[in-house]
């Protein structure tokens, strides 16, 4: 009786707090506030396994909710990643929600789809958001000596102006080469030298040049960034990069569970790059050398198609998005070292904003504080204030700028329309996983206790059962066609028979000539295309 | 009376027994053995260097080389294999002459690919040589007190002992233990190889056939020749021997790995479908991992060897023409007068570059141990076909290695081709080389070798920095100041930094600090004669040098208040320490 009591107090408790996170949250998640979610979305009963695949150098966990239901390993899947960058906090809420509405909203869709959910990959520099002092990080917590002096993170940032936040400082001087911008005096931009113009500041990130080597805020105390640290393009050497491509424990284990998860057929991504307002571009050059740098040209064709209906589905119009990858990051190693279809959103960005003439504002910090008067905030810049600089002493120098993590992630209250959006592309590409059919099936007998099955084997999906690119990798599987029939009784065909690829709307035409009469099932499929059965009565 | 005898007696005995054991090793060697020149004659650590040992000997002789030669010696392991052995590490160095981390090193491995397994013996012999020569010559002794050896046998133990004991050709398994799926049908190592005839070795099939293409030598049944293309044969080549085990119409068509441990380190890496072998992503071999913790915790290796076989190589990188800027003019040099020299006394081996005489490479060990770490590292390629009769007969050329397996081998090279009742085959006959002929010596060869590419790894290893502080000038500034001026000098010609390490600042610079008077400022000095000088402001007394280049000086000055006695330190991450004293 006590217990029953007990456990019911308990799932009060949950359902309550499961309320209170989604409906009252105003701000976006502290880091036990998502674990809180994440144990809710997998509470017993769910669809949704959760598993932490490590903890990182700070401690944290990298979590993965698998969800799906029956033969999960077996169903095209489709993996979701938040937290690629730590400062893109709306990156976690928009996995999470995600995770959320699929459970509650759509687990019809786990009849044919598995997703895997990596809600935070840099929990780490996550928690910046929500500490003490507010800065946009991107490393983890391990310890790196990013500019390579034998010293490790000896020149991070410091709050000069003592308002819990890192902005940027600006010196007044000759020497330097930023000037105001025309269109709004608090922001600088670089001095145009081809047009003969004279710089008046110095600008730095907030800090102290603490080891006099006459660089600011060169060596952060901050780790490894996960986008900076695979193995497509990696920075070698480049600071927040690492000595070796994934070279963190977060990574690691991301890469050694993907390896196993046989059934992914496409990645989506909530980071700072963007293929899915516009596709990557093709350069044949690039796409014929032994060390790709281009996606091929069927898989443009691909990124080009899902961008068509990322567009009709999110209502945002690209803007500024000219990100398209950064070198180690996750979404390119995707698909340039997983070879599976990968797409990436920054999810939000700031819209474009034209002056009283109807012109562009142009400057993307510009146009952003324009944007952000439209919205009526008026907290999102931190006015330049002197301050007294040792490293400057007896020159005017000012703390100021854009306030941390504000163009990166929009006004928590705008975020729900953002997820609903996203969630149902989501739900848009996994619709068009592969799919495969067995059409035309005909037994012609041929005497003599012999039989002719032949059939054909169709994909219906707008989607290839594999990425140009995935043809050649060995992470993907063939499509395997298994016969129940033994070898002996095969007079011709192949008891087993690996497919490489089938188009989209594609078919292969596959036939045996068998002994003998009774029951024959004939299997096809792959993890990532899932499986066709076909059972003929001879 | 009795007892007593008894006691006199057992005394007597005892006393001799004592006497015995304490002249034993030198007064048995003088009766019994007269001195070879070059090896020693005599060791504490008896191996016999013409065979092959099992992992569990490897481990004895390591042990005995700990407790015979405790002041050299130590022995750790450094981590675990796929299938949980030790990856074991010999440190040898004089202890008694500075700490090991406090002095260049050269790292040595051997054994990544798991048929390779001279190199294994090779290293254990570098380290046997060193400790047993030590106190016997004096080059070998102060080396000793110079410099710090790690060796590694090898670097995947697993494996190593599976090619001795599991079904296999003289190239397989190339990959540690791991097994996956290498044809994409979803099963993992469902066709593996298969030891039709039970001799350990797998070999070739041939089946008789009234439409082959090859006869048996009349003059020798073991070879088999090809017919003349309008002429008439006996047999037909099945392949390797084996059964097709999973219906795909291959024989040994999935088996343990595919994977190459030489195609998984951090440089250059590149996936599968541009590198053939590369797993996951750099170090997912987890005994790479456990060499690149180590190597990375121990910024004192300047030099490297990690031996391979075969062909008779010293190799260097870079792997790939895509990295052929990594490798510049100022450490070519340096790897080109090492290994020149290295081909005059290492018969049959030619220097080469790997991606230009070879085949490209993304991802290799020795490119990771150089672009990676800036270390100046070889490979070698053991064994060549040179050895047997100074000829240059091509690689694995049939007709020379049945010559050695009829004069030098009597037999004991080649399997004779003998029938088997193959179940998918019919009637075929099973023959051909060895798995332990070929690509490794034969036990004649190996100690011969093994000495002259010890020798190589010692002439490397004395070419990482030897610093020292010299020729320290004083002028008097007057005011009470004084200019020191102090000339640190590399005898060496391996810089303490190499140029790859200079250009991505790999390793952080030298420190040559003045203590014992306070400094007011310091400078490197470009040009003495002409007063050239580039100031530090910050921290004078702790001067950083970027480098001090091989067979040169760097040249360091100080202007000083006071300080009667002071003294100078160079703390350098490769080279070493130094110091002086006034």
């Amino acid at each position: 009786m006590k217990k029953i009591y007990l456990s019911l107090v308990v799932g009060v408790g949950l359902l309550f707090s499961l309320t209170s996170t989604t409906l009252a949250q105003g701000d976006y998640p502290t880091l036990s506030q998502v674990n809180q979610r994440l144990q809710a979305i997998s509470g017993s009963g769910s669809p949704a396994k959760l598993t932490s695949l490590t903890k990182t150098e700070g401690g944290k966990d990298i979590w993965v909710l698998k969800v799906g239901t029956g033969d999960l390993d077996n169903k095209p899947a489709i993996a979701v990643v938040g937290g690629i960058e730590g400062f893109h906090v709306l990156s976690v809420e928009l996995a999470l929600q995600f995770a959320e509405k699929l459970v509650k909203e759509h687990a019809a869709k786990l009849e044919n789809t598995t997703f895997y959910i990596f809600p935070n990959m840099s929990p780490d520099a996550y928690e910046q958001y929500h500490a003490s002092l507010k800065y946009e990080r991107r490393g983890n917590a391990a310890k790196i000596d990013h500019d390579r002096d034998g010293m490790v993170s000896e020149d991070g940032y410091e709050d000069l102006n003592k308002d819990g936040m890192i902005t940027m400082m600006r010196v007044e001087s000759p020497l330097g080469d930023y000037i105001p911008y025309e269109k709004d005096s608090r922001v600088l931009v670089k001095a145009d030298r081809s047009k003969g113009q004279k710089g008046s500041y110095m600008l730095f990130p907030e800090s102290r040049d603490k080891d006099k080597d006459g660089s600011f805020g060169e060596d952060l105390s901050e780790g490894v960034a996960f986008n900076k640290s695979l193995t497509y393009k990696f920075p070698i050497f480049k600071p927040l990069a690492g000595d070796f491509a994934a070279s963190q424990v977060e990574t690691r284990v991301l890469l050694d569970y993907l390896f196993e998860q046989w059934n992914i057929f496409a990645f989506v991504s909530f980071s700072p790059s963007n293929n899915l307002s516009a596709p990557l571009k093709y350069n044949p050059a690039d796409a014929r050398k032994r060390i790709l740098t281009s996606m091929l040209d069927k898989d443009v064709a691909l990124n080009s198609m899902v961008s068509g209906i990322y567009n009709q589905t999110v209502t945002q119009k690209a803007y500024n998005q000219t990100n398209q990858g950064t070198d180690g990051d996750f979404f390119q190693w995707a698909y340039f070292h997983f070879a599976r279809m990968s797409f990436s959103t920054p999810g939000w960005w700031i819209p474009e904003v034209k002056d009283a003439d109807g012109k562009s504002i142009g400057n993307a910090e510009a146009n952003f504080l324009a944007w952000a008067a439209q919205e009526g905030r008026n907290d999102v810049f931190v006015p330049w204030t002197s301050i007294d600089h040792p490293d400057f002493p007896g020159q005017k120098v000012e703390v100021g700028g854009i306030k941390p993590f504000a163009m990166y992630n929009p006004p928590f209250s705008k975020v729900g329309e953002i997820a609903n959006e996203h969630t149902a592309f989501i739900l848009k590409l996994a619709e068009m996983q592969p799919k495969l059919e067995f059409l035309n099936v005909k037994t012609e007998k041929l005497g003599n206790g012999l039989t002719r099955i032949t059939a054909d084997l169709f994909n219906n999906s707008p989607l290839p059962t594999h990425s140009q690119l995935g043809e050649r990798s060995r992470w993907l599987r063939k499509v395997r066609v298994d016969i129940s029939k033994d070898a002996k009784d095969l007079v011709a065909g192949d008891k087993k028979q690996l497919i490489r690829s089938i188009g989209a709307f594609g078919k292969t035409s596959v036939s045996w000539i068998v002994k003998g009469g009774g029951n024959v099932d004939i299997k096809a499929g792959a993890a990532h295309t899932g499986f066709a059965t076909l059972n003929v009565k001879l | 009376m009795k007892f007593k005898n008894w006691i006199y007696t057992t005394a007597l005995s005892a006393a001799m027994c004592f006497g015995a054991t304490q002249t034993s090793d030198a007064q048995v060697a003088a009766e019994r053995y007269f001195r070879a020149n070059g090896t020693p004659h005599n060791p504490k650590v008896q191996v016999s260097w013409n065979r092959y040992h099992t992992n569990k000997a490897l481990l004895e002789i390591m042990r005995d080389m700990v407790a015979k030669h405790p002041n050299l010696v130590k022995l750790e392991s450094i981590g675990k294999s796929y299938q949980n052995n030790d990856i074991w590490v010999l440190t040898v160095t004089d202890f008694k002459a500075g700490k090991a981390e406090d002095k260049p090193a050269m790292w040595i491995d051997g054994n990544i690919h798991s048929n390779e397994i001279q190199g294994t013996e090779f290293t254990l012999y570098t380290a046997w040589y060193l400790m047993e020569m030590y106190g016997e010559l004096d080059f070998i002794t102060e080396l000793l007190k110079d410099k710090t050896f790690y060796f590694a046998p090898t670097i995947n133990p697993d494996a190593h002992d599976y090619f001795m004991t599991g079904p296999n050709t003289g190239s397989s398994p190339r990959s540690g233990m791991m097994v996956f799926d290498n044809n994409g049908d979803g099963e993992y190592g469902e066709d593996p190889m298969d030891d039709l005839d039970g001799d350990g070795s797998i070999t070739t099939m041939i089946r008789k056939s009234p439409t082959g293409n090859f006869i048996k030598d009349p003059m020798d049944p073991r070879k088999l020749i090809r017919v003349g293309v309008d002429e008439k044969g006996e047999y037909e080549m099945l392949g390797q021997e084996g059964l097709d085990r999973d219906g795909d119409g291959r024989v040994n068509s999935d088996g343990i790995g595919y994977y190459d441990p030489n195609r998984d380190w951090g440089w250059n890496w590149q996936p599968d479908y541009v590198q053939s072998g590369a797993l996951r992503y750099p170090f997912s071999v987890p005994e790479n991992r456990a060499v690149v913790d180590f190597v990375m915790k121990r910024p004192n290796i300047a030099a490297a060897q990690s031996y391979h076989n075969y062909g008779g190589m010293i190799l260097r990188g870079p792997g790939a023409e895509e990295d052929l800027g990594t490798y510049n003019a100022s450490d070519v040099r340096i790897y080109d007068a090492i290994a020149k020299k290295g081909e005059e006394f290492m018969p049959g081996y030619r220097y080469l570059v790997v991606y230009k005489d070879l085949y490209s490479v993304f991802g290799g060990q020795l490119d990771w141990f150089y672009g990676g770490r800036g270390i100046f590292t070889y490979s070698n390629e053991l064994m060549t076909s040179y050895l047997y009769f100074h000829k240059n007969a091509g690689r694995g050329n049939q007709d020379e290695q049945m010559d050695v397996d009829k004069y030098l081998t009597f037999g004991d090279a080649f399997v004779k081709w003998k029938e088997y009742e193959h179940p998918q085959f019919g009637t075929v006959e099973i023959g051909g080389f060895k798995k332990n002929f070929g690509r490794l010596h034969p036990g004649f060869l190996l100690e011969q070798d093994a000495h002259r590419n010890a020798a190589f790894s010692i002439l490397h290893a004395y070419h990482t920095p030897k610093l020292s502080v010299m020729d320290v000038k004083e002028v008097d500034l007057g005011g009470g100041l004084k200019e020191i001026t102090a000339t640190i000098y590399n005898e060496r010609l391996i810089p303490t930094h190499s140029s790859q390490d200079l250009k991505y600042k790999i390793e952080r610079p030298d420190y040559v600090t003045l203590s014992g008077a306070k400094v007011v400022t310091g400078f490197i000095v470009q040009n003495e004669d002409f007063n050239r000088v580039t100031e530090q402001k910050i921290n004078p007394e702790k001067m950083s040098v970027a480098n001090i280049p091989g067979m040169s000086t760097v040249k360091v000055r100080w202007i000083v208040a006071g300080g009667g006695n002071y003294s100078i330190t160079v703390d350098s991450a490769k080279g070493g320490k130094a110091s002086w004293k006034k």
